[in-house]
């Protein structure tokens, strides 16, 4: 039998997981809230596919078929049947709370429960439910069409038949995985802070500029992107709440103490590309 | 952005500056490179690739005879210590005083080094270290001492040799080499904490974030002797905790390799 999972949150990550996974013949239960954005969803999906056939990276059977497997869901009730439900709301405790101890209600006793969380603690989440050893971080990352990887992240209560079947889910949705506690910022978001923090302190310290420590970073590390260009890309207000979030819950190591300049840069507006000024002008481009 | 800092050094040196009769280019010429062996192999292989004479000083008493040759001098070593002092004394010494000394400037400032030598002017920093030469940038840095003429020289010379220049300010760490230092610790951490095996942070950095090498793999092709070297410098130039060394990764920099624990 197909594999089912339910997406609750239809927003820039819900909609990329059920682009995927739909690609890789499994079904998808598609439900947010709110309706206009699951509509909304399922058009930039349809968009975006539309683009892979025009590219002939898919046909325009594939399509067809990978659309009529994704489910507009209003009812929560309706995922009860899911072999996984994963979450993608906002990234606010309270409200992961109380959505995975309603999803505890209405999901199957088998059914794994999975966070897309980037910063929060799964066993913080986990503890919400009367099961917690079926809760389980799934971390994926933006534009998920794009990027290979799951974090496969494995609460305090986490059982290992849970870990091992999301591990298997992951792989069906054509990810490689990791496997990560739950400790903050699990692998990538923790390893790559000083990306971001050291090239701010160098900055602030003047020992180059933007541009410069972009550039240098780019040919003579031979990294993609530059620490300005990406904090740009991903927005200084995502950036610097990352930070902030595993700052606090590292208890202060200064290894990841955010940068007042950074901090200003929010304050000011300056959040990169989406509002077109950050650490680099977009405007009139 | 409030702070678009002045640096550009680059500037300072004016294209109409005159070029020395020995520029880089112009004919058959020899640089000496000193130091740290791992970082000579890497200078010695890309010259010699480009067609640039080579001589790798194994003692200082062959600097003597064949001082009239060189047309510039390397100091490669990354720590700090006697040694590269006494290297920089000799090479000033020897060489005739408008050829220009480039000194490996990743954990001590060029001004510092360049306290040591009678030509202050003719030193400029390079951030030499493992692995970045495979790359088309170069770092390099002056000191407050360091002429014009010299660096123009030396940028020259890199970019005869197909590389990009860029000139930052005088600082402990440069910026590649202490970004990359950083981002090794963590991962050391993190594999110390025991958050995820070597592997999947490999793995994770590179499909997760598209890094161009996993930190634990990049680290052990640098040596990780030689990042404990630079977070030391940080360390002791910041005097900021955020520089501590990964207890593992010190382990790391004796045993000389990861052992890869199987978990
Ligand atoms: N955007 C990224 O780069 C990225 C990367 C990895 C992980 N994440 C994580 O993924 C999650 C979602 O991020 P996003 O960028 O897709 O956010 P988004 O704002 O684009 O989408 C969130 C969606 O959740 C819906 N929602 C809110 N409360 C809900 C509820 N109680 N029930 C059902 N739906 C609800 C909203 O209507 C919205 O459509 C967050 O936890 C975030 O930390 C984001």
């Amino acid at each position: 039998m197909a594999l089912s999972i339910g997406i609750v949150g239809a927003g820039t990550m819900g909609a990329g997981i059920a682009h995927v996974a739909a690609l890789h013949k499994i079904n998808v239960s598609l439900y947010d809230i709110n309706e206009e954005v699951i509509r909304r969803s399922v058009e930039r999906i349809n968009f975006e596919m539309k683009r892979g056939v025009d590219k002939s990276k898919i046909s325009e059977e594939d399509m067809k078929q990978a659309m009529n497997r994704i489910k507009k869901r209003t009812n929560i009730n309706d995922l009860d049947t899911c072999d996984i439900i994963i979450e993608a709301v906002l990234e606010d405790i309270r409200v992961k709370k109380d959505l995975f101890k309603k999803l505890d209600q209405v999901a199957h006793h088998t059914t794994i429960l999975a966070t897309n969380t980037s910063s929060l603690s799964v066993t913080s989440i986990a503890s919400a439910t009367k099961k917690p050893e079926r809760v389980i971080g799934m971390h994926f990352f933006n534009p998920v069409h794009l990027m290979k990887l799951v974090e496969v992240v494995k609460g305090t209560l986490t059982s290992d038949e849970t870990v091992k079947r999301t591990t298997e889910i992951a792989h069906q949705i054509g990810k490689k995985t990791v496997q990560t506690k739950d400790t903050p910022g699990f692998i990538v978001n923790r390893v790559a802070r000083p990306f971001y923090g050291e090239a701010l302190k160098l900055l602030s310290e003047g020992v180059a500029s933007v541009q410069e420590i972009d550039h240098i970073v780019k040919n003579s590390g031979g990294f993609k992107m530059g620490p300005f260009e990406l904090m740009d890309l991903i927005g200084n207000d995502v950036n610097l709440s990352v930070t902030e979030s595993v700052y606090e819950q590292m208890y202060h190591d200064p290894r990841f103490r955010p940068s007042p300049l950074q901090k200003q840069m929010v304050e000011a507006g300056l959040f990169g590309k989406k509002s077109k000024k950050g650490f680099y002008n977009y405007e009139e481009l | 952005m409030s702070k678009q800092v002045k640096s550009n050094k680059l500037k300072v040196v004016s294209k109409k500056d005159t070029v020395h009769h020995n520029h880089p280019e112009g004919g058959k010429h020899l640089v000496c490179l000193l130091g740290d062996e791992q970082l000579v192999k890497e200078y010695s292989t890309t010259f010699q690739s480009a067609g640039i004479a080579v001589l790798e000083l194994k003692s200082l008493a062959s600097l003597k005879t064949s001082a009239k040759k060189i047309l510039m001098g390397f100091e490669l070593s990354l720590e700090s210590t006697e040694l590269k002092l006494t290297n920089l004394k000799a090479l000033d010494e020897s060489l005739p005083a408008q050829i220009p000394i480039v000194s490996n400037a990743v954990t001590s400032t060029v001004l510092t080094q360049a306290q040591s030598i009678g030509h202050k002017e003719r030193l400029i920093g390079i951030a030499a270290f493992p692995t970045l030469l495979e790359n088309k940038l170069v770092e390099l840095t002056p000191s407050l001492y360091t002429s014009a003429e010299i660096a123009e020289y030396v940028k020259l010379f890199f970019t005869g040799l197909k590389k990009e220049i860029a000139v930052v300010e005088d600082s402990v760490g440069m910026v590649m080499p202490r970004i990359l230092c950083q981002i090794i610790n963590e991962a050391l951490f993190t594999v110390q904490n025991d958050v995820a095996n070597p592997k999947d942070i490999d793995t994770a950095m590179k499909f997760g974030t598209n890094y161009p090498h996993g930190p634990i793999e990049w680290g052990e092709k640098i040596g990780f002797k030689n990042i404990v070297t630079v977070l030391d410098a940080l360390y002791k130039n910041h005097g900021e905790e955020r520089y501590s060394v990964a207890p593992l990764l010190r382990q790391m920099a004796i045993a000389g390799t990861f052992w890869h624990k199987e978990k």
